[in-house]
């Protein structure tokens, strides 16, 4: 598992004339946050839906571990648990927060990574036969204890709906670490949160590296990305025009050129 | 114009049984617009279908009890077989495409079932015998208990599996957010079959019920179709709470209604209703006013 590695191979995505990713390879590996850097239009989150089977490229493909990922559905991605977040997150609303963990936790074994037989799951849980029932409980108490760990046990029994918008990333992050990502896609996980949120985000980014989980990570806020990535690919105009460690990144005269400009200087 | 206390509490009587069946239908609906969005206007032919084969079945000899169960999953299996062979081959259509082929499903099973059994009524014994039940002086047959049980047996399943169950607490999910919960390998076209085999099967289980109340023909699927549309929309078409006040509403206020202007009425107060909803409260009872996308 350790060894397994995202490899995003010369893709390009065209939009009629507009070409929103250029040629773009690089490689991501578990237990390492590789950042992705670029200005608005850089083609960043076209990159993520290239890689989490919402976009076909126009060429070019991406594997995990050796096994190609262009072509297979959202969902067979998903199974390969090659996890996203969004830069608006997204609820599960009419669920609870301890709910919306469950059905994450209990998704991979459900309909992912398992022989997905839901019938039978369905069957069993309508006759409410025990040992369904042990099952389902179990999967609230795992819930319980991912919040727990998260820090955020004090919201398992509210709505989502009644969710802070900071609540709702602290919640989207839980719900993606609670399929057990091998990769797990980041789109500005931080925008929109307070520094004291924006720390809990952090450290449950680094707690991720440590489990061996790959992080690709976009970020706006240069300073907190640089903080965190191990390395930094940095896309302008859809084209790579650096990668390196963060370091070498935040003293490249081409990007500072590019994008960061006075803002580290 | 003099009405009797009586007569008007023997009117409630009588549309607490009918509103008993069309929130059944109602609960049909609503699974089914739910879990895919599309309203099924083939749901009072599930109903149809479960009344007929208990009628044979009890005809052909089987206790009624016997029959009845059977009957439940036939039109489950009509139900399931309505989306494998309708539904799922057109399920990049258009919304208005597949309510248009839901109807003419309707029309396929009706024809279907004209053809099998004629346009004769068919009757079931009541599943106990016993004396009429006399609640404050109005009357109601023996039946109507096992209506009643009926309604109360759906919904308490239907409330335990999507408030208890991991699996209904994951359908609710991917009514939220289809997309997100893609993402997480929730299997959205297993669930959309699996509404159907369930609207069918409760639909066919209200057929079953009321059939020893008012009989059973060909084409009762389509006023208990409507009937059950009318009380789901009443409700909100997003709440299965809603499928219950909607069918006991509808139910009563047309049954009152009949008997204090004229049985014509009934159904003209049903539509009337339908206008008044989709005009002042669209979103129905007890529905939420807008659905996420």
């Amino acid at each position: 598992m350790s060894a397994t590695t995202l490899d995003v191979c010369n893709v390009t995505v065209r939009f009629g004339g507009v070409v929103a990713v250029d040629n773009v390879s690089f490689t991501a590996r578990a237990g390492e946050v590789l950042g992705v850097m670029g200005p608005n239009g850089a083609g960043k989150t076209t990159l993520f839906n290239v890689i989490s089977g919402v976009q076909a490229p126009t060429s070019g493909f991406v594997t995990l571990g050796g096994e190609r990922l262009t072509g297979r559905s959202v969902a067979a991605v998903a199974a390969r648990r090659v996890t996203r977040t969004f830069q608006t997150p997204v609820m599960f609303w009419g669920l609870d927060v301890r709910e919306s963990l469950a059905v994450a936790l209990g998704a991979r074994e459900f309909g992912g990574t398992y022989p997905p037989r839901p019938d039978r799951a369905l069957i069993a849980a309508g006759l409410g036969i025990p040992a369904r029932v042990r099952a389902d409980n179990l999967l609230r108490e795992r819930a319980s204890a991912l919040l727990e760990r998260m820090g955020l046990a004090h919201l398992a029994d509210r709505a989502t709906e009644s969710l802070s918008f900071g609540e709702e990333r602290l919640l989207e992050m839980a719900r993606a670490l609670a399929v057990e990502p091998v990769m797990l896609l980041l789109d500005e996980p931080l925008s929109g949160l307070n520094p004291d949120e924006a720390d809990e985000v952090l450290t449950s980014i680094r707690a991720a590296r440590t489990a061996g989980i790959g992080v690709l990570l976009v970020e706006h806020a240069v300073g907190e990305l640089l903080s965190v990535a191990d390395r930094v690919v940095v896309l302008d105009y859809g084209k790579t025009i650096a990668e390196g460690r963060g370091a070498e990144i935040a003293v490249n005269p081409v990007v500072i050129d590019a994008y960061i400009g006075d803002e580290l200087s | 114009m003099h009405i009797e206390m009586a007569s008007l509490w023997q009117y409630v009587l009588a549309g607490v049984v009918s509103g008993a069946i069309y929130a059944l239908i109602a609960a049909g609906f609503v699974l089914i617009y739910q879990v895919t969005g599309i309203i099924n206007f083939a749901q009072g032919e599930f109903a149809m279908i479960g009344a007929m084969t208990a009628a044979s079945l009890n005809a052909a000899g089987l206790p009624v009890i016997a029959s009845a169960a059977i009957a439940v999953v036939v039109a489950a299996a009509v139900g399931g077989l309505c989306h494998v062979l309708a539904i799922r081959p057109a399920r990049k259509a258009s919304g208005v495409t597949l309510i248009f082929i839901t109807l003419g499903l309707s029309v396929a099973i009706r024809g279907a079932a004209l053809f099998v059994w004629g346009t004769n009524p068919y009757s079931l014994p009541a599943f106990s015998s016993g004396n009429a039940i006399t609640i404050f002086g109005g009357v109601l047959p023996p039946q109507a208990a096992w209506v009643l049980l009926a309604d109360a047996i759906v919904f308490a399943a239907l409330y335990v599996f999507f408030r208890y169950t991991y699996v209904g607490t994951a359908v609710r999910a991917a009514v939220a957010s289809p997309a997100i919960a893609s993402t997480f390998g929730i299997p959205l076209r297993t669930f959309a079959f699996w509404s159907f085999v369930a609207a069918a099967a409760i639909g066919g289980l209200g057929g079953v019920v009321v059939t020893p109340i008012t009989s059973a023909t060909y084409d009762m699927g389509l006023t208990l179709g409507l009937a059950g549309f009318v009380a789901a929309v009443l409700g909100g078409l997003d709440s299965l709470p809603g499928a219950l006040v909607g069918g006991f509403v509808l139910g009563i206020v047309e049954k009152v209604s009949g008997g204090v202007l004229s049985t014509g009425w009934e159904q003209g107060v049903g539509f009337l209703i339908l206008v008044l909803v989709l005009v002042l409260r669209p979103q129905g009872l007890l529905g939420k006013a807008s659905r996420r996308a």
